[in-house]
């Protein structure tokens, strides 16, 4: 079920009045938030349902015998990892382990032919293993406590703002949010609205619209010039980029309207300076749980290193970024360059300099802008492996850029849609101080603004409402 | 070994990896609030204070410590049970 369909629509609807109807029996407003987040989830594929149950008691006992556990506590804990990671490989990684196997037995002239198995892979399974995975870290580090009440803990792995794309939010910020008492908050529900209402102009306005010249340039790249691959292929970036962050606003929009405050995704990454501050931007959930459960560790282990440690931990942490977007070698370098991309700054003590907080007004100088362009540029250029189906058309596409119809004029999108997402750069460059944009410019300016802003973002988006599109990150 | 020593050793580390003595050598010191000291030295701050004292960490003790203070007395513990 989409956020921008009118199956959800509905949905909501019921779900929003009986929610708020038993404000005052806390657990009972958690079982129907859970019966909530189960019809959500299952609309799609009800047998995906079993899988996510069994998986959330699987974890719900092991945490508990974890916790009491003396002797055997390691041996339980690697079980939860093998149980998360198996799932994983199971499901996204196993035709793509036969394949490439077959292809490494071709290239020797063996032909061994393994057969492929016909998988559907169950929605948001990243997501919400990576959410197992965690807890069950947590849990053995004594970092926290296992939870005791199931209800609470089914809650928080299949929460149906976020179960299908994310925020991946840590347990010690939902889990507390679902044992206490949540009463309807006025300014809350109004902010979630807002933020629904931003999240959704990103992904019918913006991202649907650069959907149409995206999937022309990349389905036939070789029909175009150079200057028009490298158009589409920005135009991909801003896509992206409007596309998940979009979904990451309304995920957090509706979790506000049912009283959650959970993790903040994006950060206007394309204003980046340097490539550290990117990934402190993109997709901040992954990056942090990355950061928690993939980098520390391996920096601590290569730590005698030096700089060396600190490069093969990002390396491979990026290569896991990579591959946890799907299976596919496209995604594995893509996470390589990106990892690469950090050595210059390991190398000159840049890795996490402190960022100023800006004021609003604060000037733009060269270098800033120069900056801002090379990060987006290079974002761009690495995203080329990420939407290209494999390797030999991302080189392809990449070297159909450098041809000699490199300097021809690109075909190119509508003005409209180049005005369109003209506005929608204004606003992110001047919302950027906010938590989401139209966070600071509309709750500091007068009412009669403030509604005419909402009714020409609303006009908008019915105008161009048509086919619901599904979201690029579904798919991993 | 007693506390202002180990203040001393671990000033010294602090002072030739952030290249600054910008921070006051308080228990309630915190990482956030020194100007340079991020994961990136954090790590080579913990492999220097492992070579000076001769001790070893667990990243489970790591990840318990939230200021100097907590250091000092992770320190202090590893050298008593050395």
């Amino acid at each position: 079920m989409l956020f921008n369909s009118i199956d959800f629509l509905l949905f909501f609807t019921v779900f929003f009045s009986c929610y708020w109807l038993s404000v005052n029996n806390i657990k009972l407003q958690n079982i129907i938030l859970l019966i909530g987040s189960y019809v959500f989830y299952s609309f799609t594929d009800w047998r995906f349902l079993l899988l996510l149950i069994s998986i959330s008691a699987f974890n719900y006992f092991l945490a508990l015998k974890i916790e009491k556990a003396n002797k055997y506590k390691s041996l339980l804990m690697y079980i939860g990892l093998a149980q998360g990671l198996g799932i994983l490989a199971f499901f996204k990684y196993f035709n793509f382990f036969i394949t490439s196997l077959n292809d490494i037995f071709y290239s020797v002239n063996i032909n061994c032919n393994l057969k492929i198995l016909n998988i559907l892979i169950p929605l948001g399974i990243s997501f919400f293993t990576f959410r197992t995975i965690s807890y069950v870290l947590d849990v053995y580090n004594e970092n926290i406590k296992a939870t005791k009440d199931w209800i609470v803990f089914f809650n928080y792995i299949s929460f149906f703002p976020s179960i299908l794309s994310g925020p991946i939010d840590k347990v010690n910020l939902l889990v507390p949010q679902i044992e206490t008492k949540r009463s309807f908050n006025y300014n809350d529900a109004t902010d979630g609205m807002r933020q629904i209402l931003w999240g959704l102009f990103k992904k019918i306005v913006i991202a649907d619209n650069c959907s149409i010249f995206v999937n022309d340039t990349f389905d036939n790249f070789s029909q175009h010039s150079g200057s028009t691959l490298l158009l589409g292929a920005f135009f991909f970036s801003i896509q992206l980029y409007a596309d998940f962050s979009g979904y990451s606003d309304m995920a957090i929009g509706f979790s506000r309207l049912i009283g959650f405050k959970i993790t903040k995704n994006f950060n206007f990454p394309f204003f980046s300076q340097n490539i550290a501050e990117f990934w402190r931007k993109w997709h901040i959930s992954l990056t942090s749980w990355l950061t928690e459960y993939v980098f520390s560790p391996l920096n601590f282990k290569f730590r005698h290193l030096g700089k060396r440690g600190i490069i093969f931990a990002i390396l491979i942490n990026f290569i896991l970024c990579g591959i946890w977007h799907g299976a596919n070698w496209t995604y594995v370098i893509f996470g390589f360059i990106h990892g690469c991309a950090f050595i210059p700054l390991i190398i000159n003590n840049k890795l996490n300099r402190k960022e100023k907080k800006e004021s609003i007004h604060s000037f733009l100088t060269f270098k800033k802008l120069i900056n801002m362009i090379s990060i987006f540029t290079f974002v761009t250029f690495t995203f080329i492996f990420f939407r290209s189906d494999n390797i030999t058309n991302a080189l392809l596409f990449l070297s159909n850029i450098f041809s000699d119809t490199f300097f021809l004029i690109p075909e190119t999108p509508s003005f409209w849609i180049f005005l369109l997402v003209a506005i929608f750069s204004l606003f992110e460059w001047y919302g950027r101080q906010g938590d989401y944009v139209l966070d600071s410019i509309l709750t500091t300016c007068n009412k009669a603004l403030r509604w005419t802003a909402y009714l020409f973002f609303v006009v908008l988006i019915l105008y161009y409402a048509g086919a619901e599109k599904t979201f690029l990150y579904f798919q991993f | 070994m007693e506390k202002k020593d180990i203040i001393i050793k671990i000033k010294e580390i602090l002072v030739s990896i952030l290249e600054h003595e910008n921070f006051e050598m308080v228990d309630e010191l915190e990482a956030k609030n020194v100007d340079g000291w991020d994961s990136l030295s954090h790590m080579l701050i913990i492999t220097e204070i492992e070579k000076r004292f001769s001790i070893q960490f667990k990243l489970k003790e790591l990840n318990k410590l939230n200021n100097l203070g907590s250091l000092l007395n992770l320190i202090n513990s590893k050298i008593v049970s050395k």
